[in-house]
């Protein structure tokens, strides 16, 4: 047999084992390592971007959550969690990862649109069944007596977001940042128990009957409220508060390294499309697209939001000024003692 | 019916203060009842934060001994073993302070001086990275071992190996070649004070790669390697004298370790062997007393020179037996090994045979289980207490054959015996883990020689005060 005469066939066949391997649908496996609260957000999303992705590619997509509060969340990925996505609650958290870890480009923000935070919350009140400390804004969780219970800042993506509405508050009715720093000491000072994360919060004031009431995010509130109901708890709104914005991103170093990037990066988008943003709006997290604002408007009470950068000069200057050690915060904590 | 109403208004007026008097008192019970339910609430939730928080300091701690690594310390030694167990680092050793009395050596060449000496002063550092790589250095500080009057400085150790499977693992640097079952056996467990004449047969620590592991869930152990391949009863750093190396293998079988069968649990056996081209000088016999009683000839210029020059191989059958408190153990070793002797520029050479075997016996007079490692005291020794540690009994007879070809050109037939035969009886006390004292007496007859030692032979009292951690 001539050379020519084996290569022919050879070429066919190795070309058609290719082929046939390469439309055989594959398996993907996810990890996306987020923040406290979200738990029940991405069950029901990742069940719906599974049946998407399955439908649009053939592809199985099995996707691993992992909670906790977002700056441990952070500092596990930074220590090796294996993370092909994050979905954590501020973007400082991803910029340590993207700084200290150099998983991923320090301007991972650009890559999605609004700033890659495909849905945004805000800081409100929880109190029990008929209110009964009277509290209706800010000003209130600083009179004798009203125990709070929000999450550690140095621990806790929602206790920064917390600490900032408070701060932003005293800015936000003509206050400067001393009037703000000796508030927000009256504060913690009101604080009993301070949890790691905002879940734990929920617990602490929830099941555990602690305080008068649980400052966080507000999709935590509505859950709260959907899973005990009205005859429970009431949200209240305050005059002002900080409009959070929880950034996604993809780990690309690790999504490459398991060979999860287009998937992951699927992932995220679809965050941003209509059933994404739909899913977003039913777990109480204020949507983007115009069409979830419209359905979800009458959900959310309207309320004056200002944002950190306009405040507090963006998350790097908020973090070296008040949860860096030796911050404020701590200065707080120190004279809380 | 006026008088009636009269009275009841004089009543009802008369009753007023008293009905103002009830409810008023009402009130204050009111207050009172509030203020104490306010009271318990406020208590209740301080109760309700203590608990919260100690429920919080337990999570806090459990999340911190995930991370937090254990340091321990104890008999074997000081251990700290990260929170995953993939690192682990531990620092022990041993240290050995021998005596060596020698009997009947009055005549005027044959005297020997008795010493105390530092026989092995060894800081082991070893542990584990990345859960599967094992590393090992231990370094020697002992005197003694070139009649120096200095402490020599040795690495003995010092190896890394990574365990792929247990059925195959690869150790690569300095260690024991896998020939000698006493030379396999830690110097701190020995039965007598110094090893028996096989083991002056075989390699000692060479630098090399071995594959091991253990086969059939532990009934068949194995292990192979190549290495630069040293003298008899040698060590070596590095390949001074030939491009060659060395290969040496090992099969160790317990094929009984898991039965039921407490008779034959404790028996393992197995053959050990090299094969390879070895040049350079060649080691000198020694007795338990560790005097020199056999050297092949050395020289230079028109002196006759014997060194190693050509192919050696080596092969050992070995084997121990444990049973309860007894025990036995027993080695047979022949190295072959071509050799060369040179005197005024002229050579001629021959393949050397030497043979040597050794069974030793041991037995706990206390009935501690014994075994190839170490044995921990049922009542470790107390002073004024109960426990007087372990006490073990010991026996052993030995033998050293040289070649009959090696005289009179290889080795001197005035100065080298060609037979050693060495009895001995020994007592090892084991007070803890930690501390042994052991006392040998060892007898050596010697066939051929001319010299006074030679035909007096050796009577030596070894004493040992061992501290291992």
């Amino acid at each position: 047999m001539k050379l020519k005469q084996l290569i022919l066939p050879l070429a066919a066949i190795v070309g058609g084992a290719t082929l046939t391997w390469s439309a055989v649908a594959k398996d993907f496996k996810l990890l996306n390592v987020s923040y406290d609260p979200t738990r029940e957000l991405y069950t029901e999303y990742n069940a719906a971007f599974a049946k998407h992705w399955k439908e649009k590619t053939g592809d199985t997509v099995h996707i691993d959550q992992s909670h906790g509060g977002s700056g441990k969340q952070a500092r596990s990925v930074i220590d090796g969690l294996s993370a092909d996505v994050v979905t954590l609650a501020l973007a400082y958290d991803i910029d340590a990862i993207a700084e200290k870890a150099r998983l991923l480009p320090a301007d991972w923000q650009k890559r999605l649109p609004n700033n890659s935070a495909p849905y945004t919350s805000t800081i409100v009140f929880l109190v029990r069944k008929g209110n009964p400390k009277g509290i209706k804004d800010w000003n209130d969780l600083v009179k004798p007596g009203v125990k709070i219970i929000p999450a550690n800042p140095k621990t806790s993506g929602a206790a920064r977001w917390t600490y900032l509405a408070a701060w932003g508050y005293v800015l936000k009715n003509g206050g400067d940042n001393a009037k703000a720093q000796e508030f927000v000491t009256k504060f913690y000072k009101n604080v009993p128990v301070l949890d790691t994360g905002a879940r734990g919060a929920t617990t602490t004031f929830i099941q555990r009957e602690i305080g008068d009431v649980l400052v966080g995010w507000e999709n935590e509130a509505f859950l709260a409220l959907k899973e005990y109901g009205p005859e429970k708890f009431e949200i209240i709104v305050p005059s002002v508060s900080i409009l959070a914005e929880p950034p996604v991103t993809v780990v690309d170093k690790v999504a490459k390294k398991k060979g999860n990037e287009a998937v992951a990066k699927a992932y995220l988008e679809f965050l941003y499309s209509e059933e994404g943003q739909d899913i977003a709006g039913r777990h109480f997290y204020r949507p983007r697209s115009e069409k979830a604002v419209a359905k979800y408007a009458g959900q959310f009470t309207k309320v004056s939001l200002f944002t950190i950068d306009e405040l507090f000069g963006g998350w790097q200057n908020a973090n070296k000024t008040h949860f860096a050690d030796g911050g404020t915060f701590d200065q707080i904590q120190r004279s809380s003692r | 019916m006026k008088i009636h109403r009269t009275i009841a208004l004089v009543a009802i007026l008369g009753l007023l203060p008293v009905v103002g008097g009830l409810a008023a008192q009402e009130t204050n019970r009111d207050i009172d009842v509030n203020a104490l339910l306010q009271r318990i609430e406020e208590l209740e939730q301080r109760v309700k934060i203590m608990d919260r928080k100690r429920e919080l300091g337990d999570e806090a701690a459990a999340e911190k001994a995930k991370v937090t690594p254990t340091v321990s310390i104890g008999a074997g030694g000081l251990q700290v073993r990260s929170a995953d167990s993939n690192f682990v680092f531990r620092f022990r050793g041993y240290v050995q302070a021998d005596g060596r009395f020698y009997a009947e050596d009055e005549s005027p060449n044959g005297n020997r001086n008795d010493t105390f000496l530092l026989r092995r002063v060894r800081p082991i550092f070893e542990g584990t990275v990345y859960e599967r790589f094992d590393y090992r250095l231990m370094l020697d500080f002992p005197s003694g071992a070139t009649a120096s009057a200095a402490n020599d400085v040795y690495v003995q150790d010092a190896y890394l190996n990574a365990r792929i499977l247990p059925q195959f693992q690869v150790q690569v640097g300095k260690f024991k070649e896998p020939v000698g079952l006493e030379r396999l056996q830690s110097g701190a467990n020995l039965l007598f004070i110094e090893r028996a004449y096989p083991t002056q047969l075989v390699p000692n620590r060479d630098v090399g790669l071995q594959v091991h592991g253990d086969l059939a869930g532990g009934l068949l152990r194995y292990e192979a390697g190549v290495f630069n391949g040293v003298a008899n009863g040698g060590s070596g750093d590095n390949e001074q004298y030939d491009d060659e190396k060395d290969f040496a293998a090992r099969l160790f079988a317990t094929p009984f370790i898991k039965s039921g069968n407490d008779w034959l649990r404790g028996l393992g056996v197995g053959v050990a062997g090299t094969y390879g081209h070895q040049d350079g000088p060649l080691r000198s016999f020694v007795t338990p007393g560790q005097q020199t009683f056999f050297s092949y000839t050395t020289g230079t210029g028109t002196n006759a020179n014997v060194a190693a020059d050509g192919k050696i191989w080596r092969v050992s059958p070995q084997a121990y037996y444990y049973k309860g408190p007894f025990g036995i153990f027993a080695e047979y070793a022949l190295s072959s090994q071509h050799v060369q002797r040179t005197a005024a520029g002229t050579s001629v050479s021959e393949t050397l045979r030497n043979t040597g075997w050794a069974v030793s016996a041991s037995w706990f007079v206390t009935g501690e289980d014994n075994s190839f490692k170490a044995v921990t005291p049922g009542k470790p020794f107390t002073f004024g207490g109960e426990g007087w540690g372990a006490l073990e009994l010991t026996a052993r007879y030995a033998q050293l054959n040289a070649d009959n070809d090696t005289f009179p050109l290889y080795a001197n037939p005035d100065t080298a015996a060609s037979k050693a035969s060495s009895w001995g009886v020994g007592a090892n006390w084991h007070l803890n883990r930690n501390v042994k004292l052991s006392l040998d007496y060892e007898q050596t007859e010697f066939d051929g020689g001319n010299t006074d030692f030679l035909k007096d032979g050796e009577k030596v009292i070894l004493t040992r005060a061992q501290f291992s951690f």
